[in-house]
C-alpha cells in the first residue's frame, strides 16, 4: 500500500527532516509511527498526503508514484486517503453532519446516498444523536471522533492519523485507538503517528520508530 | 460464443462509462446550483456592505453608458441634420428681379439639384428680422442690405458632391457667393467621433475599475474563509471546487451593480428630460433623452456580470496560489 524507497526530505536546503527511509506497508496492515517530537512523524505523513514532495527517493502509494503526480491530480489522490488531524480541522460554522458530508460533497455524491453514508459513519463513532450540533458544542474527544468519521466516510483504502490522541485522557485515547482497529479489521490500511508509547505497546501492531528523521526500529512486522 | 462475449463487454463498459459521465455532470450541476444559492445567501446576509460594493460597480458603469447613450442619440440627430443639409446661393446686389428669375431657373435645371426655394431680398429681410427679434432696430435702415438668395437642397448630400456643386454654382453670372453649411456638420461628426472614442476609453477604464472593486471584495472574502479553503483542499477539493462560490459571488456583484446602473441611468434620464426637451425645442430639433432598450439593458447586464465573474476569477486564482493546506 505504501512504499518508501531511499526517501529524504530537506527543508530550506540544510535541515534534514527525513533521511534514507526504506519501508513498505502492506494492504490491510495497521502500523504505528512513533518517535519523540521532531523525529519526523508529521513530515512523513505530510509526504504520504502529498502535502510535500520528497527531496530524494520515491514514494508509491496505492500504485501512484506520488512524487511525479501532477498537481491537478493531487485532489483526486487525496480523496483516496482518509486523514485524521491532531487539531481535527473541522469547520466551525457548520454542523457535525455537514462537516462529515464535506468529502462526499467534494466528490459530488448524490445527497441521499451521501446522507446515508454520513449517518453510517456517525453511528460508527457513536455520535448519531449529535448530527445537528456544531463542533464547538462537542468535547475534545467527540470532536476527534467527528474528525475520524469525516476521514472514513468515503471508505478510503488508507487511513492516516497524526497524533489523534494528543490531547485526550488515557481512556478516550484507548477508545479512539479501538476505533482505528475496527476500521483496520474491515480491511482499511491504517497508519497512526503517536508518541503515546505505553498505549501503542499494548495494542500489538507493527511499530515504526523514527529518531532524527531516520528509521531506527521496525518491530512486530508481519 | 466467445466472440459474442467480447462483443458485449466493451458495450457494457461504454454504457457504464456514459452513466458515470451523466452522474458526474449531475453532481457538477448540483454543486453549481448549491454554490450559486450559497453565495447569494451570503450576499443577502450582509446587505449594506454588499449593496455599497454594487453601487460602486454601478457608478463605474453609469458614466460610460450614459456617454454612449448620448452619442447614440447624437447620431440620430446627425442623420436628421444631413437630410436638411443645404446650399445657399446669394445673388449679387445689382441683379434685378428678371435676372434673378432666370438665375433661379438655371440653378433649378442643374442635374445635382433636388429642390430649390427662391427668397427675395424683402423676404430675406423679414426672415432675418423675425429670427433675431430685431424688427425695430432694422426697421430704421433705409435700404435693404440683404441680397436675394436661393436655398438648394442637393440630390447628393455627401460633402464632396456638395462642394463640387457649390463650385459650379459659384461660377454662374450674377451669383455673388455660395454658402455651404457643411462645416458645422463636419465638426459635429468629428465631435461625435471623439466622444465615441472617449466613451470607449472610459468604458475600458471603468471596466477595469469594476474588476478591481470585485477583485478586492472577493480577495477579502477569500481571506476570511481561508481556513475553510485549507480544510477542503486537505480532503481533496480541486481548485475549481474552491473557486466556484467566489465566482458566483463575483457574478452576483456584477449583476446587482448592472441593475443599479440601469436604475441610475433611468433616474438621471428623467431628471434631465425636461431641460433637454426645452433646449431641443429652442433649436427646433426633435431630440429627447435616450433610454436603454431591452437589447441595451441586456448587453449592460451581461457585461457587468461577466466583469464581476472575471474580477472574482482573477482574485481567487491569484490568492489560491498562496494558500497551501496543512
Amino acid at each position: 500500500m505504501i512504499a518508501f524507497e531511499h526517501v529524504g526530505k530537506r527543508y530550506g536546503g540544510r535541515f534534514e527532516a527525513l533521511a534514507h527511509l526504506n519501508f513498505r506497508v502492506a494492504r490491510g496492515e495497521m502500523v504505528f509511527l512513533t518517535g519523540h517530537s521532531g523525529a519526523g512523524k508529521s513530515s512523513l505523513l505530510r509526504l504520504v498526503m502529498r502535502l510535500e514532495r520528497p527531496t530524494r527517493g520515491r514514494i508509491v502509494v496505492a500504485g501512484h508514484d506520488i512524487a511525479t503526480l501532477h498537481s491537478s491530480q493531487v485532489p483526486f489522490y487525496r480523496r483516496q486517503i482518509g486523514v485524521v488531524f491532531q487539531d481535527h480541522q473541522l469547520l466551525f460554522d457548520r454542523s457535525i453532519f455537514h462537516n462529515i458530508a464535506l468529502p462526499l460533497e467534494i466528490q459530488g455524491m448524490e445527497p441521499r446516498e451521501s446522507a446515508r453514508r454520513v449517518r453510517a459513519a456517525l453511528d460508527k463513532v457513536g455520535l448519531l444523536h449529535r448530527e445537528k450540533a456544531l463542533p464547538i458544542e462537542l468535547s475534545g474527544g467527540e470532536q476527534q471522533r467527528v474528525g475520524i468519521a469525516r476521514a472514513v466516510v468515503n471508505k478510503p483504502a488508507l487511513l492516516l492519523a497524526d497524533e489523534p490522541t494528543g490531547n485526550l485522557d488515557p481512556q478516550l485515547s484507548a477508545d479512539i485507538m479501538a476505533l482505528f482497529e475496527d476500521f483496520n479489521r474491515i480491511g482499511t490500511t491504517v497508519m497512526v503517528a503517536s508518541h503515546d508509547l505505553a498505549l501503542i505497546a499494548r495494542l500489538r501492531h507493527r511499530i515504526l520508530r523514527l529518531r532524527d528523521g531516520r528509521l531506527v526500529g521496525d518491530e512486530g512486522a508481519r | 460464443m466467445s466472440a459474442s462475449r467480447t462483443g458485449q463487454t466493451p458495450l457494457r463498459g461504454a454504457r457504464s462509462q456514459r452513466a458515470r459521465l451523466v452522474s458526474r455532470l449531475r453532481a457538477w450541476g448540483r454543486h453549481h446550483r448549491a454554490m450559486a444559492l450559497d453565495s447569494l445567501h451570503r450576499l443577502v446576509r450582509y446587505p449594506l456592505g454588499n449593496v455599497l460594493t454594487m453601487l460602486a460597480i454601478a457608478i463605474a458603469l453609469v458614466l460610460p453608458a450614459a456617454l454612449w447613450l448620448t452619442l447614440d442619440s447624437a447620431r440620430l440627430l446627425d442623420a436628421e441634420l444631413t437630410e436638411s443639409a443645404t446650399l445657399t446661393v446669394y445673388l449679387a446686389n445689382d441683379v434685378n428681379v428678371g435676372q434673378a428669375q432666370r438665375i433661379h431657373e438655371a440653378v433649378t435645371a442643374q442635374p445635382a439639384v433636388e429642390q430649390t426655394r427662391f427668397i427675395t431680398a424683402e423676404e430675406g429681410m423679414a426672415e432675418f428680422q423675425h429670427s433675431l427679434g430685431l424688427e425695430d432696430t432694422l426697421a430704421g435702415l433705409e435700404t435693404n442690405p440683404l441680397p436675394a438668395s436661393i436655398v438648394i437642397q442637393p440630390d447628393d448630400v455627401a460633402p464632396a458632391a456638395m462642394q463640387t456643386l457649390a463650385e459650379r454654382l459659384g461660377k454662374m453670372v450674377g451669383v455673388d457667393e455660395v454658402r455651404l453649411d457643411l462645416a458645422w456638420i463636419e465638426r459635429l461628426r468629428h465631435l461625435a467621433d471623439l466622444g465615441r472614442r472617449l466613451a470607449l476609453a472610459l468604458g475600458v477604464l471603468f471596466g477595469l475599475g469594476v474588476l478591481l472593486v470585485v477583485g478586492n471584495t472577493v480577495r477579502l472574502s477569500v481571506e476570511s474563509r481561508r481556513r475553510e479553503i485549507e480544510v477542503v483542499m486537505l480532503i481533496g477539493a480541486t481548485h475549481a471546487f474552491v473557486r466556484r462560490p467566489f465566482l458566483y459571488s463575483g457574478a452576483w456583484y456584477g449583476l446587482g451593480g448592472g441593475f443599479l446602473a440601469l436604475v441610475l441611468l433611468r433616474l438621471g434620464g428623467q431628471w434631465l428630460a425636461l431641460p433637454v426637451a426645452s433646449l431641443a425645442e429652442s433649436y427646433g430639433a426633435a431630440f429627447s433623452i435616450p433610454s436603454l432598450d431591452v437589447t441595451g439593458s441586456t448587453i449592460l447586464l451581461s457585461c457587468s456580470t461577466l466583469l464581476g465573474w472575471l474580477g472574482a476569477w482573477l482574485a481567487v486564482t491569484r490568492h489560491l496560489a498562496s494558500i497551501k493546506p496543512g
